[in-house]
């Protein structure tokens, strides 16, 4: 065993063949007989692509892809807008010895159960939640506001979640930045806003695309968030794949659309990471 | 090296071995599996008959009779011993040779509503493989502090304008395509493709009424707290349990009729335990089971026996004493087969996308 | 216009603050509701719906099950990715950057697509859904996060004092147990720790593989299924509580660490 030196080929494989093995058996595997299901009919037969058909064929199917999209783009959008300044804020105007307390507290309300947030959210918005009786109490608002069940409340639950995610990736992005570029620009006759505009964020973009599409896998597949918040006024994918699951045990179908939506994400990931490399070019 | 692999191996089986005797739990206690819906959950229905006859009944909920069958269909042979399903998809569990047929003599038949009995679904070939035990219907439930009680007499009020944004709608196809097909003037237990569009009309108008289309809890909540007055769909199951809460939660009958929701148990033929599942549903027919049934904290419902041993308060909840009446004007759930239940989810699916 | 700026500052955080931390008051506060609906006006204090969780075997046995759960299932993922970071560093193996790839993949799949693929898989092979298999699903998810940070973590810093003590003799076991595991240390720990967040806290893989024993997760969404209360207040507060007791603890370790 220890005469094994730099060119032994057996320790090496020892270490990586477990972790390897599992991800072909339990990832690679499922997915395999998940394609095959997905070439089947319930009424068993096949191969056919009659589930890809009817995603294509059926209108509403095509809706949910769509309702995912712009929901997800919106939620991106929206936390890294929110997320940014709030970063900044606690990585600049902080003091540092201060910094690890502001950003544990940001991460504290993450860490009730996920299921149980949504509902949280639910009850904030809802017709006689805290926020439409204070709003109305305080004589704001003559009626309350619609705001539970809506795309609203989903787009509130997930961007929640998001801003702590993206105040983090890009709070790490920011401390990692060297001083000395500002000093740089600040020496160059660049302005506060200036310096902000074309050093700290290109600088700070590559971070912002990793939150950016943490972000988008996440959402575009939770299945919690839009159905406890979204008072099915609208199906996203994941809905709509727990339902052919959930309400007729049609698996060939769920397949079909679990792979669509998994296409989906991969030209998502393949566009971001081109972007990156040219970023980084 | 070898031992690096060894001790890995080692770690590994240690930790599938103990997540393995954690799965498998109280293995020694004998056990009942049971295929359920939500109200057969309730810890103050299973306890006291898991107490006295000393088993652990495993519950596994489920969301309609397709999904149901689905899960059997994954199973070992055996592996369930009884299922709660849709009095109207007995033939189906049938069809597939899955069900037992049940002893008349060893349950209260004669206690039972007659209307409830659904011998035309619950008996095939001469033989019984269900018995209902909670039945109600799918109507409507509004808050009557809220709307005019006289609008309620018609599901016109449904679809027409004034009651705009405060309509939640049960998220559930069957019985709410099947009031949108009573709405229709169409008869519920003779549904085909063809009356689809009719249908499709009507569900539009309700889907444009309507603030959400939510579940048991999203849509109870809703008519509950206010965020909306009218719950289509909804009935004693969700107006009864709330009845402490909020007094003014009320459902009525509309002239064009209402659907009759019906829940059976059933046995499966593979059972290795068919004397505990036939205790278990005798416990359940029996007028304490059946009067827990009825007040589970899922959703309550109208008890099959007329001998469940309610509170005067319960019954009076209930509605208990109108119950002649109003099974005289519900008409059946849908049972669609296979091709039309197919349509009739996506025709569901294309309501819940329609903005 | 820099006191301006501090003042905005101070203004949005706080803002950001405020929405982080609504939903967790809301909840926190209705679960000490005396009555049955978590709405205002608050009834309340009470702590009748905390009883009524910790009198629920139910929901007192998904609590364990989770934990298991998460602890069997993030160590098995740690020490996978360790050893395959371990390897992947140490050796040049040909096509690594491809099988690293490969171990990283499930990073970028969602959760509901894994879970239906182990599902379909299972169903398949005939394997009756579990706890183990959740298990299982959660290290899928958790293997490469493991992998991820360990293999970022193992400098050439490290290399040199492995083969420093292998120069002096040491056996590979040696040099495993007494130089890379303690060095590692931190990374480990780390890996196990963000591991068990994850599964603890994991739903729709949980929701497809099991049956009758479940994880906490898909108890609170069954018991949000099945009736509006405070009870899913008191039992997602107790979930609160609880996390912020595993985060001290963990905070306490590392900065024993830290010092030491």
């Amino acid at each position: 065993m220890a005469a094994v030196g730099k060119d032994g080929r057996i320790i090496p494989w020892a270490l990586v063949t477990p972790a390897l093995a599992f991800t072909l058996v339990f990832f690679v595997l499922p997915f395999v007989a998940m394609v095959a299901v997905s070439l089947t009919t319930v009424q068993g037969g096949g191969p056919t692509f009659d589930g890809y058909a009817q995603f294509f064929q059926n209108p509403s199917y095509r809706q949910a892809l769509v309702n995912s999209l712009q929901v997800t783009a919106i939620v991106t959008a929206v936390s890294i807008l929110l997320a940014y300044p709030f970063a900044w804020i606690l990585a600049e105007m902080v003091p540092p010895q201060w910094q690890r307390l502001a950003l544990m507290l940001a991460v504290l309300p993450f860490w009730t159960s996920y299921v149980v947030r949504s509902y949280s959210w639910l009850l904030v918005l809802s017709q006689n939640g805290v926020v439409n009786q204070a709003l109305t109490g305080s004589g704001l608002l003559a009626e309350p506001l619609p705001m539970a069940n809506t795309r609203f409340a989903t787009v509130t639950g997930f961007v929640h979640f998001f801003v702590m995610l993206l105040t983090l990736t890009i709070f790490a992005n920011l401390k990692q930045l060297s001083p000395s570029y500002r000093k740089a620009a600040a020496d160059l006759g660049a302005g506060p806003i200036r310096t902000f505009l074309y050093v700290i964020l290109p600088l700070t973009l590559p971070g912002i695309m990793v939150g950016a599409f943490l972000t988008f896998v996440l959402a575009i597949g939770d299945y919690i968030t839009p159905q406890i918040l979204g008072g099915n006024n609208e199906l996203l994918m994941p809905q709509l794949i727990m339902m052919q699951i959930g309400r007729r045990g049609d698996f060939p179908l769920a397949s079909s659309l679990a792979i669509i939506l998994m296409v989906v994400v991969t030209i998502a990931y393949l566009a971001c990471a081109r972007w990156l490399k040219i970023e980084r070019a | 090296m070898k031992t690096l692999v060894k001790t890995h191996a080692r770690m590994l089986a240690a930790a599938a071995g103990v997540l393995s005797l954690v799965a498998a739990g109280n293995a020694t206690a004998q056990e009942l599996n049971a295929l359920i819906w939500c109200d057969h959950a309730d810890p103050a229905l299973l306890q006291p008959f898991e107490e006295a006859n000393s088993v652990k009944v495993n519950v596994k909920e489920f969301e309609g009779t397709g999904a149901g069958l689905a899960i059997v269909e994954q199973s070992q042979p055996g592996d369930w011993d009884v299922m709660v399903i849709d009095s109207v998809d007995i033939p189906r569990g049938v069809e597939k040779g899955l069900f037992e047929p049940l002893p008349e003599d060893k349950l209260p038949f004669p206690d039972l509503f007659p209307e409830v009995k659904l011998d035309n679904y619950t008996v095939v070939d001469g033989k019984r493989y269900g018995v209902t035990e909670k039945f109600g219907y799918n109507t409507i439930g509004y808050n009557n502090t809220k709307v005019d009680p006289a609008d309620m007499q018609s599901m016109a009020a449904l679809t027409g304008d004034k009651y705009k944004g405060r309509l939640a709608i049960y998220d559930y196809y069957l019985p709410v395509i099947g009031m949108a097909a009573l709405a229709a003037g169409k008869k519920t237990s003779e549904l085909t493709e063809a009356d689809l569009p009719a249908i499709r009309d009507v569900l539009m108008k309700m889907k444009a009424n309507a603030k959400l289309v939510g579940e048991v809890v999203a849509s109870q909540t809703a008519l509950a707290t206010g965020e909306v007055d009218i719950l289509v769909g909804g009935g004693e199951w969700v107006t009864a349990g709330l009845a402490k809460e909020n007094p003014a939660l009320d459902f009525s009958i509309p002239q064009e009729g209402a659907v009759l929701w019906s829940q059976s148990l059933a046995m499966f033929k593979d059972s290795k335990n068919k004397d505990l599942a036939l205790k278990f549903i005798q416990y359940i027919m029996s007028p304490e089971g059946q009067a827990r049934l009825a007040t589970s904290s899922c959703y309550w419902g109208m008890p099959a026996s007329t001998k469940a041993a309610l509170t005067d308060d319960q019954k009076k909840v209930l509605r208990f004493d109108e119950q002649p009446g109003f099974l005289a004007r519900a008409q059946p759930y849908p049972a669609p087969d296979a091709d039309l239940d197919k349509k009739m989810q996506d025709l569901w699916t294309e309501m819940l996308q329609a903005q | 216009m820099r006191a301006t700026l501090r003042i905005v500052s101070i203004l949005y955080a706080g803002a950001i603050y405020a929405f982080i931390f609504l939903p967790v008051v809301v909840l926190v506060l209705f679960s000490l509701q005396a009555t049955s609906f978590p709405i205002p006006p608050f009834t309340g204090p009470s702590l009748r719906w905390y009883g009524a969780v910790l009198a629920d075997a139910r929901l007192t046995s998904a609590l364990v099950n989770s934990l298991v759960v998460a602890v069997l299932s993030s160590l098995a993922a740690t020490v996978l990715g360790f050893l395959a970071a371990w390897g992947f560093a140490r050796f040049h193996l040909p096509g690594s950057a491809f099988l690293r790839g490969l171990i990283t993949l499930p990073l970028t799949v969602s959760y509901l697509i894994i879970g239906m693929g182990l599902l379909v898989m299972f169903n398949w092979a005939g394997v009756p859904k579990s706890l183990l298999a959740a298990g299982i699903g959660h290290v899928v998810i958790n293997l490469p996060l493991c992998f991820a940070i360990i293999y970022s973590q193992m400098g050439d810093h490290q290399v040199n004092i492995e083969r420093a003590a292998r120069d002096l003799g040491a056996g590979e076991g040696t040099v495993l147990v007494l130089i890379t595991v303690p060095v590692m240390a931190p990374a480990l720990f780390a890996a196990f720790f963000l591991s068990m967040t994850f599964s603890w806290d994991e739903f729709v893989i949980a929701f497809l593989l099991t049956r009758f024993d479940t994880t906490l997760p898909v108890e609170i969404w069954n018991l949000l299924r099945s009736g509006l209360n405070p009870k899913t207040n008191a039992v997602g507060s107790l979930v609160f509580a609880f996390s912020i007791a595993m985060v001290l603890l963990f905070e306490l370790v590392a900065f024993r660490r830290r010092r030491a």
